[in-house]
């Protein structure tokens, strides 16, 4: 295989097979929503939805990136918490231990995050189906429990860093202005988002659906799938991290929760809800679920017990997906063109199940 | 104060024979079932959890609690495997994913009604034995009922009502075709092993702390056991579950209790980097 001429994806548009006027109308109802966003903080809120907004935003771009690996790539993964967590930590390591500016320290961390990823892509990638969710859930946990039970560090003043209590950022300002935390997570999640729809837009995005269709059929026509799961772990990954980031830089800390069990679960939950494979699907379903059950102020143990639930209730009724199902719908009510796309969910849904 | 190597010993070993319960009802699932069930370490906690609250009313013994919290397992299983597990068995991600759904699910439920601090039940003097040995009643009695319930599931499983199991473990579309009914069969068995995870819980539930989140490192090492030992035999899942519950109390008490849980989970790490295929039984379904 060494010797084998470079491989080279042909050139196909993804966008064949919609019809343009779909798209638009789509496009209009993002950014119609785009608008709303922009406009809220306008409306003299709270603070406290200011900030549940915030927090929202930083958990959709979380979630859009566990899409880019679990959904499009179809690599269940159970430990995306761990890029998220890592890049936090190394924020909060770089400017307060080591001193670095923010910027940098920023830089380092997605940089780490995507290297992390690509350690995780690596490992799991002769692994198949649950085996992979095993895998990134055990090394998750490994993390979290290291995170936790560590205070590897005494900061400045004496006080232990680390443990539960998690390690504090350096930031160059005092009181962020909710209304600037507001702007700059949404300016993120947008940016993450484009970015992420034009990366599975790419020729590697076409691949990576197609490794998630069937691996044996991609690797029957010459692609390295080892080495496209390992991309697919490191972009998520480096997308995961430049949330965890920002969620460190808005909460001031990076504490052990970044890397729980639970978070990595809650970007599965939305990614399922919202449709798995699509990005903005995942998007929608973080900010109305977020929103829903923080704005209702319920603890946050009762918030993991109602994402379980609906997540359990989702799977159960929609079990190959929200995305296919509906479209399942759309075409017994649609004409020939339905037919094709039933056809070919068909053949996607057999290749799941195969090893 | 015997020397504490021979104390590790003894308790892991109690401890081990303990979790081979857990172990051989999550062999069991994947065997009939053909399903890597995430929720198994939440009913384990189900049963410790039932073990406390009997003990909380002057009920305090285990061998009371274990049936109690084999049968409440057993009807939550049988609700999991009817109305979830078996509907959605064809699709890997819903499975995964719903499997530690329901987990979490427990975890958080269990934190509403009990909190998250670790409770403990009164377990009784124990024995000092040679040398100062510290003999758990419980330990004691937790391992040898342990090693009769799983006597029984292997004469169980050589027995004639034991065959529609291996034949279902074997081939499913043989045994419906003989006219098994396959999908009852299939939430029976996963409900029947929920119950033995629960009493395994219920079981060692005087030996540590009762928390929401006690069932991990449990669910973790029944992982290793099946990847390891595979599904065929009750006698390997006992012996390499005693192996594991004797490493990882020596992990607890040389290092930090907190360190077994990760060495399992290192565990699982290098297994499934060594052996890709995983759970052989798994790897061969076509489906």
């Amino acid at each position: 295989m060494r010797n084998a001429a470079p491989f080279r994806a042909p050139k196909v548009s993804l966008r064949g097979g919609t019809p343009p006027a779909r798209s638009t109308w789509r496009g209009g109802w993002l950014a119609a929503g785009i608008g709303l966003l922009l406009f809220f903080p306008l409306s003299s809120p709270d603070a406290f939805f200011l900030d549940v907004f915030t927090t929202g935003f930083l958990l959709a771009a979380f979630a859009a990136s566990w899409d880019v690996v679990g959904g499009v790539s179809g690599q269940t993964t159970l430990g995306h918490a761990l890029p998220f967590g890592t890049a936090a930590y190394a924020c909060a390591l770089l400017t307060s231990f080591a001193g670095w500016p923010l910027p940098l320290a920023v830089g380092a961390a997605v940089l780490l995050a995507a290297a992390v990823g690509a350690g995780i892509g690596t490992l799991s990638a002769p692994l198949a189906g649950p085996f992979v969710a095993l895998l990134t859930l055990a090394l998750g946990e490994i993390a979290h429990e290291v995170a936790v039970g560590h205070t590897f560090f005494s900061g400045p003043g004496g006080y232990a860093w680390g443990g539960e209590g998690g390690i504090p950022v350096a930031l160059p300002w005092r009181d962020a202005s909710p209304f600037s935390s507001y702007y700059a997570a949404l300016g993120f999640l947008c940016l993450a988002s484009f970015g992420m729809l034009r990366f599975l837009r790419s020729e590697a995005g076409l691949i990576l659906r197609a490794v998630a269709g069937s691996p044996i059929t991609a690797q029957a026509s010459g692609v390295p799938i080892a080495r496209f799961k390992r991309l697919a772990f490191a972009v998520g990954s480096a997308f995961a991290g430049a949330a965890g980031a920002g969620f460190a830089l808005h909460v001031g800390r990076a504490t052990a929760t970044d890397l729980s069990l639970e978070l990595s679960f809650q970007a599965a939950t939305f990614a399922a809800v919202g449709g798995r494979g699509t990005i903005v699907g995942p998007v929608v379903a973080a900010l109305v679920l977020h929103l829903l059950f923080q704005g209702l102020s319920l603890p946050p143990s009762v918030r993991v017990l109602l994402y379980a639930l609906t997540l359990l209730l989702v799977l159960r009724f929609f079990p190959g997906g929200v995305v296919g199902t509906a479209r399942d719908l759309a075409s017994r009510l649609g004409g020939k063109e339905g037919g094709r796309s039933r056809r070919i969910r068909g053949r996607y849904r057999n290749g799941e199940g195969a090893p | 104060m015997a020397s504490p190597l021979l104390q590790v010993l003894l308790d892991g070993l109690l401890a081990g024979g303990t979790y081979a319960l857990m172990a051989a009802g999550m062999a069991l699932i994947l065997g009939v079932v053909k399903v890597i069930n995430l929720s198994h370490g939440a009913f384990f906690t189900l049963g410790a959890y039932v073990a406390y609250a009997l003990a909380a009313r002057g009920v305090e013994s285990p061998i009371a609690a274990a049936p109690l919290a084999a049968v409440i397992a057993f009807a939550f299983g049988v609700f999991l495997g009817k109305s979830f597990v078996n509907p959605v068995r064809s699709h890997p991600f819903a499975l995964t994913v719903g499997t530690l759904a329901f987990a979490l699910l427990f975890e958080q439920a269990a934190q509403m009604v009990w909190g998250p601090h670790p409770l403990s039940i009164d377990a009784g003097a124990p024995w000092i034995g040679p040398g100062g040995l510290v003999v758990r009643r419980w330990g004691v009695i937790a391992f040898f009922s342990s090693a009769a319930l799983l006597g029984g599931l292997k004469w169980l499983l050589s027995a004639r009502p034991g065959l529609s199991l291996r034949l279902i473990a074997e081939d499913e579309e043989i045994a419906g075709s003989l006219g098994m009914d396959v999908e009852t069969i299939r939430y029976l068995t996963f409900g029947g092993a929920c119950a033995m995870a629960a009493a395994a819980g219920a079981l060692l539930s005087p030996s540590g702390a009762v928390t929401p989140t006690m069932g991990r490192a449990p669910l973790l090492l029944s992982l290793v056991v099946v990847i390891v030992a595979g599904m065929d035999s009750v006698a390997a899942i006992f012996l390499l579950s005693i192996g594991l519950g004797i490493l990882g109390n020596a992990c607890a008490w040389f290092l930090s209790p907190q360190w077994s849980y990760v060495a399992l989970l290192a565990a699982v790490c290098l297994l499934l980097s060594a052996r890709p295929a995983g759970i052989v039984a798994l790897a061969g379904r076509r489906d």
